[in-house]
C-alpha cells in the first residue's frame, strides 16, 4: 500500500509546493471529445471527488421550468445496460452519493467515494450520462413526484419564499426559469422533450470535469479512456449561452403570497447586483459581509440581536457569467413583518447616506481572510473550485487575487458599492405570510399584487 | 539502490510534511486534563493556516426539566450575550474582527460551541472561551431579547409540518425520560423561564468538570496548552451535575397520535424505541438504517417510493444518544394517499427482514456507506474535531472513534435481523400522521 502511494505523494510535493496559495495549479488534459479534465492530487484520505459541469444545460436554456433539472435526475434512471433498480443498487453497493442536478448556467453530476471503488463510480457515471434509457414509466414517475413535491415546498414558507421570488424577479427571462418546475410546465412536459433536451444541450466539447483526491494520474487517464472520454461529440452546433440583458428593476414591484396558516411572515427584498468575477465584487463582499453576511452584520445585530425579531436575517451577492443580485431576506411574527421592514430600509438608507467606518472595513476584511481557507478545505470543494473557475475564466490563481484584493479594500470603494447596490426606491419585495394580518402593514413598502399559496405556479 | 531508495523516503516525509497532518489515529491526538477537571483533546493538523477549537458541554435537553424545557439551547445563545469580562455582543465583534467565525448546537444530549479562526486570533479566543465558562451576565434587557429570537426560532419549527408532527409523535412515544421534549422546549416554556433559574442551570452545567476542550489544526500542542493552563485554570471545579435516573419504562402496544391542520400534503411519522449508542445492538441498528432507508435501492425506499408510489421520499434513522431513544421512518406521502395502506406497506417490508434476513449484498451495501460516511467529515479540521466531541460524549470516550468501524465490520446479517425482530416490532412503534384539513380522514 505504502508502495503505491509512494509516486502519489512526490507529486503532491512537486505540484504542490510552486502553486498558488489558496488552490494549487491542478494538472490539466483535454480529452478528444473536446472535455477539459482538471486533476489535484491529495492523499490524506482514501478518497476521491469528482465534479463534471456541462455547460449549456442549466435551467436558463430549458424550455419549459423544471426540464434541465428533471432530465439531469433521470439520468441516474436506468440506461441501455441497467435499469433504475441496478443503478441505485449499484451506487449504494459503492456506498457512495452521486447527485445530478441543474444549476441555471450548467447541468452538474457529482460525487465521491473511498478511493477503491471510484474506477466503478466513473463508469457508472459515464454510462448515465452517455446512455440513459429516458424510460416513459420512469419520466411519469419522476414527474409525478416532482409535482407531489411542489406541495411539500409550498408547505413551508421559508422555501417557498425563494421560489416565489426568483420567478417574480426574473419573470420570463431565463433565469427565472425554476428548477424545480410548476404544477402546470410539469403537467405539459414530455418524455421526448426530456431526450430532445439531453441530444441538444448535454454535450462533451464545453464540459469541465475535476477530480481531486487520493488517485494516480495514470490511473485516471485509463479510466477516462474506457469511461467518460468515450462519450462522442455531436454534429449539431453546440447550444447559445449568451443570455438576454438582466430585468432592469425600476419602482417598486411588490408581491403578497397569502398562506393563511403562517404565524411568521418571510421576505426577499432584491435589486441588480454583480456578475461573477467583476472587477468590483472584493469591496462588495467587504460591503455584503458588514450589511448582512455575518452574525454581527448590521441586519442581523438590529434585527436578531437589539430587538430579538427574528431567529436570522441575512443580506446576499449571487453571481452568474452576465449579471446578478443582491438580496436581503429574513421573518419575523406576522405582526412584526412592518417594523421589520422599515428597520430593513432604513439600515439600507443609512448604508448609502453615511456608510460604514473605517474599524468596521478593517473587521469584514480580517473576516474574509480569515475565513476563506476552510472554504476549500475538502474534496468536495476543491472539484468545485476549479471547474468553477474555469467555466468563469477567471483562472486557478483568481482567489489569490480576489483575496488580495479584498485586503486592500479602503472604506470609500466598499461606501461606493453600497451606494451602488443598496435598493431604495427601485426594488422587487416579495412578502409570503398572512396576508389577513399583514396587508395593511406592508403600504408603505409598495403597492403590493396578491396571491393564494394554494394557486397554481409560483 | 539504497541510496535511491533513502532518497526517496527522505522526499515521502517531506510530502507528508507538505500535507500537513499526522495520520488522524489514537496515537496521534493528545489528551491532557487540568486539576479543575477540564478535559482537553489535541490533533495538529497544519494543512490550512486554521484552527478549530470546539468546546463541549455535557448538558443538553435530557438535563431539562418541566418548566425548563428548552433551557439549555437557551444558555447556548446567551453564550453571546456577555460574560464576565466581555459585554453583550464583544464575543462575536471581537471574534470576527480577528478573522474568526462560530456557531453553536444544541442537541439531547449535549451543547458545543464551535469556534474556526486563523492562528493569529489564538489567545483572545482562548481568553474568551474561558471568560465565558467562567460566567455570563444574563443582562435582564438582553435576556428578553434573546427570548424573542428563541420563539422565532420556535415558530419556525411550528411552521414547519414535518417538525410539528416529530414533536408530537416524539413526545407520544417517550412518556417518561426526558427525551419526551424537543430541544427547543415548549413555547410556554420559553414564554416564563425565570432569570434565576437560567443562572442556577448554568452553574450546575457550565463548570470545567462538565465540559472537554477539542482543538484540531494548525497549532503547536505545548503553546496550546500554556494558553488553555493560563485562562482556564482559575475557574473553579463545580458540584457535578445530578445523573438523569428516570428509565423510559417499555412500551407494550402500539400507539397513535393525528394532527389536523391546514397543509398541501401529509406527514407521515413512525418511531420505535431503541437502546443507546453505547449498546450492543448498535452497529446492527445503524447497518439495519441504511439498508431500510439509505439510498435508492433501499428497500423502503424502493417499495414506498419507486413501486407502489405512496410517497414521495423516505428518511429517518437510528437516533444517536446516551440514554436510549427511537428509530424513525418517516415518510412524505403523495397527495391523496391512503395512510392505512403506507403503514400496511411499510410493515411488510420490516416483515421481510424480520422473517428473511437481510442478503450479503446489503451488508456490504451498508458497511460501505458507514466507511464513506465516516472518513467524508475527517476531510476537514472541524469535522474531526466535531467527530472526537461527539465520540468523547456519547460514545463514552473519544478512542471508540478508532474502533467503531471495526464494529461495524463484525456485525453479522443475523444479528442485523434480530434488531428488526428486536426493535421494529408492532408493539414497540408509535405512528403519527398530520392530515391536511378538510382531508378524508
Amino acid at each position: 500500500m505504502k508502495r503505491c502511494l509512494l509516486p502519489f505523494l512526490l507529486l503532491v510535493l512537486f505540484t504542490g509546493l510552486g502553486a498558488s496559495g489558496y488552490l494549487p495549479e491542478p494538472q490539466r488534459f483535454v480529452l478528444d471529445n473536446g472535455m477539459t479534465v482538471l486533476l489535484h492530487l491529495d492523499s490524506e484520505l482514501p478518497l476521491v471527488s469528482f465534479r463534471l459541469l456541462i455547460p449549456g444545460a442549466g435551467s436558463a436554456y430549458e424550455k419549459a421550468d423544471g426540464l434541465a433539472d428533471l432530465t439531469a435526475q433521470l439520468l441516474l434512471k436506468g440506461t441501455r445496460t441497467r435499469s433504475a433498480n441496478q443503478v441505485a443498487e449499484e451506487l449504494d453497493r459503492l456506498g457512495v452519493t452521486m447527485r445530478c442536478g441543474s444549476q441555471e448556467e450548467f447541468l452538474e453530476m457529482s460525487g465521491s467515494s473511498l478511493s477503491e471503488n471510484f474506477s466503478r463510480l466513473l463508469a457508472l457515471a459515464a454510462d448515465c450520462l452517455i446512455g440513459p434509457a429516458f424510460t416513459p414509466e420512469e419520466f411519469a414517475k419522476e414527474r409525478q413526484r416532482r409535482i407531489d413535491a411542489i406541495g411539500e415546498i409550498k408547505d413551508e414558507p421559508s422555501q417557498a419564499v425563494r421560489q416565489y421570488f426568483r420567478k417574480f424577479y426574473f419573470g420570463s427571462h431565463p433565469l427565472g426559469s425554476l428548477k424545480s418546475g410548476t404544477e402546470t410546465s410539469l403537467q405539459r412536459m414530455t418524455v421526448d422533450e426530456v431526450r430532445d433536451f439531453h441530444r441538444r444541450n448535454l454535450r462533451p466539447e464545453r464540459a469541465i470535469l475535476a477530480v481531486c483526491g487520493r488517485i494516480a494520474p495514470k490511473e485516471l487517464e485509463k479510466l477516462l479512456s474506457t469511461t467518460i472520454g468515450r462519450w462522442p461529440r455531436s454534429e449539431k452546433p453546440l447550444p447559445e449561452t449568451t443570455l438576454p440583458p438582466f430585468p432592469v428593476v425600476a419602482g417598486r414591484t411588490c408581491l403578497l403570497i397569502d398562506k393563511p396558516d403562517a404565524s411568521q411572515a418571510y421576505f426577499i427584498l432584491g435589486a441588480p447586483g454583480l456578475p461573477y468575477g467583476s472587477a468590483s465584487s472584493p469591496q462588495a463582499e467587504v460591503m455584503n459581509t458588514l450589511f448582512g453576511g455575518r452574525f454581527t452584520s448590521w441586519l442581523n445585530s438590529e434585527l436578531r440581536i437589539k430587538r430579538g425579531l427574528t431567529y436570522g436575517a441575512r443580506s446576499s451577492l449571487q453571481s452568474w457569467r452576465q449579471g446578478g443580485i443582491f438580496t436581503v431576506s429574513s421573518y419575523t411574527k406576522n405582526d412584526k413583518i412592518g417594523e421589520m421592514l422599515a428597520i430593513t430600509f432604513e439600515l439600507l438608507a443609512k448604508g448609502r447616506k453615511q456608510g460604514f467606518s473605517v474599524l468596521e472595513v478593517e473587521s469584514a476584511r480580517n473576516y474574509i481572510l480569515g475565513q476563506f481557507p476552510p472554504s476549500l478545505e475538502s474534496l468536495g470543494s476543491k472539484t468545485r473550485a476549479y471547474s468553477d473557475l474555469l467555466f468563469y475564466g477567471l483562472g486557478f490563481r483568481y482567489y489569490d487575487d480576489l483575496m488580495a484584493k479584498v485586503a486592500q479594500a479602503q472604506l470609500p470603494a466598499v461606501n461606493a458599492s453600497a451606494s451602488a447596490l443598496f435598493p431604495l426606491e427601485n426594488y422587487v419585495l416579495v412578502v409570503v405570510g398572512k396576508a389577513d394580518d399583514i396587508r395593511k402593514q406592508l403600504e408603505p413598502f409598495g403597492r403590493f399584487a396578491e396571491k393564494k399559496i394554494g394557486a397554481a405556479g409560483f | 539502490m539504497k541510496r535511491s531508495f533513502h532518497c526517496m523516503l527522505v522526499l515521502f516525509l517531506l510530502a507528508v510534511g507538505a500535507l500537513g497532518a499526522a495520520e488522524f489515529s489514537r496515537e496521534n491526538i493528545a489528551v491532557r486534563q487540568l486539576d479543575n477537571g477540564l478535559k482537553v483533546l489535541l490533533y495538529e493538523d497544519h494543512d490550512i493556516p486554521n484552527i478549530a477549537y470546539y468546546t463541549f458541554f455535557r448538558v443538553g435537553s435530557r438535563n431539562e426539566r418541566p418548566g425548563l424545557t428548552g433551557v439549555s439551547h437557551f444558555i447556548e445563545h446567551m453564550m453571546f450575550n456577555g460574560s464576565a469580562a466581555f459585554g453583550p455582543g464583544e464575543f462575536d465583534r471581537i471574534m470576527e474582527f480577528n478573522g474568526g467565525a462560530n456557531n453553536a448546537y444544541t442537541s439531547e444530549d449535549l451543547t458545543a460551541y464551535t469556534d474556526w479562526f486563523p492562528g493569529n486570533a489564538l489567545e483572545k479566543m482562548v481568553q474568551m472561551e474561558a471568560d465565558r465558562m467562567r460566567g455570563l451576565q444574563f443582562d435582564p434587557k438582553v435576556l428578553e431579547s434573546e427570548r424573542g429570537v428563541i420563539a422565532s426560532e420556535r415558530r419556525l419549527g411550528d411552521n414547519d409540518n414535518d417538525s410539528l408532527l416529530e414533536e408530537t409523535v416524539r413526545a407520544t412515544a417517550i412518556m417518561a425520560h426526558p427525551y419526551h421534549w424537543g430541544v427547543i422546549g415548549w413555547m410556554s416554556d420559553i414564554l416564563s423561564w425565570k432569570r434565576d433559574e437560567i443562572a442556577a442551570y448554568f452553574r450546575t452545567y457550565y463548570a470545567p468538570n462538565n465540559a472537554v476542550i477539542i482543538v484540531s489544526g494548525d497549532f503547536a500542542s505545548e503553546r496550546m496548552m500554556e494558553l488553555i493552563r493560563k485562562y482556564y485554570a482559575g475557574i473553579p471545579r463545580g458540584t457535578p451535575p445530578p445523573a438523569v435516573s428516570t428509565i423510559e419504562p417499555p412500551q407494550i402496544g402500539p400507539r397513535r397520535v393525528q394532527l389536523r391542520k391546514a397543509a398541501q400534503i401529509p406527514s407521515f411519522l413512525a418511531v420505535y424505541h431503541v437502546p443507546a449508542v453505547t449498546d450492543p445492538d448498535f452497529p446492527a441498528l445503524s447497518l439495519l438504517e441504511t439498508i431500510l432507508l439509505r439510498g435508492e435501492s433501499s428497500r423502503l425506499y424502493r417499495r414506498l417510493v419507486s413501486e407502489a408510489q405512496l410517497a414521495i421520499n423516505v428518511s429517518g434513522g437510528v437516533g444517536q444518544t446516551i440514554d436510549p431513544f427511537l428509530f424513525y421512518i418517516q415518510a412524505k406521502p403523495r397527495p391523496g394517499t391512503d395512510l392505512d395502506l403506507l403503514e400496511k406497506t411499510m410493515e411488510e417490508e420490516l416483515n421481510k427482514v424480520i422473517t428473511g434476513g437481510v442478503t450479503p449484498l446489503e451488508m456490504e451495501k451498508a458497511i460501505n456507506a458507514a466507511r464513506t460516511h465516516f472518513y467524508s467529515p475527517l476531510q476537514t479540521i472541524a469535522g474531526k474535531a466535531d467527530m472526537l466531541g461527539e465520540a468523547e460524549l456519547v460514545y463514552g470516550g473519544f478512542e471508540n472513534l478508532f474502533t467503531l468501524m471495526d464494529r461495524f465490520a463484525a456485525v453479522t446479517p443475523a444479528q442485523v435481523q434480530e434488531a428488526c425482530r428486536r426493535y421494529l416490532n408492532p408493539d414497540n412503534k408509535t405512528v403519527g400522521t398530520l392530515v391536511p384539513d378538510g382531508g378524508a380522514r
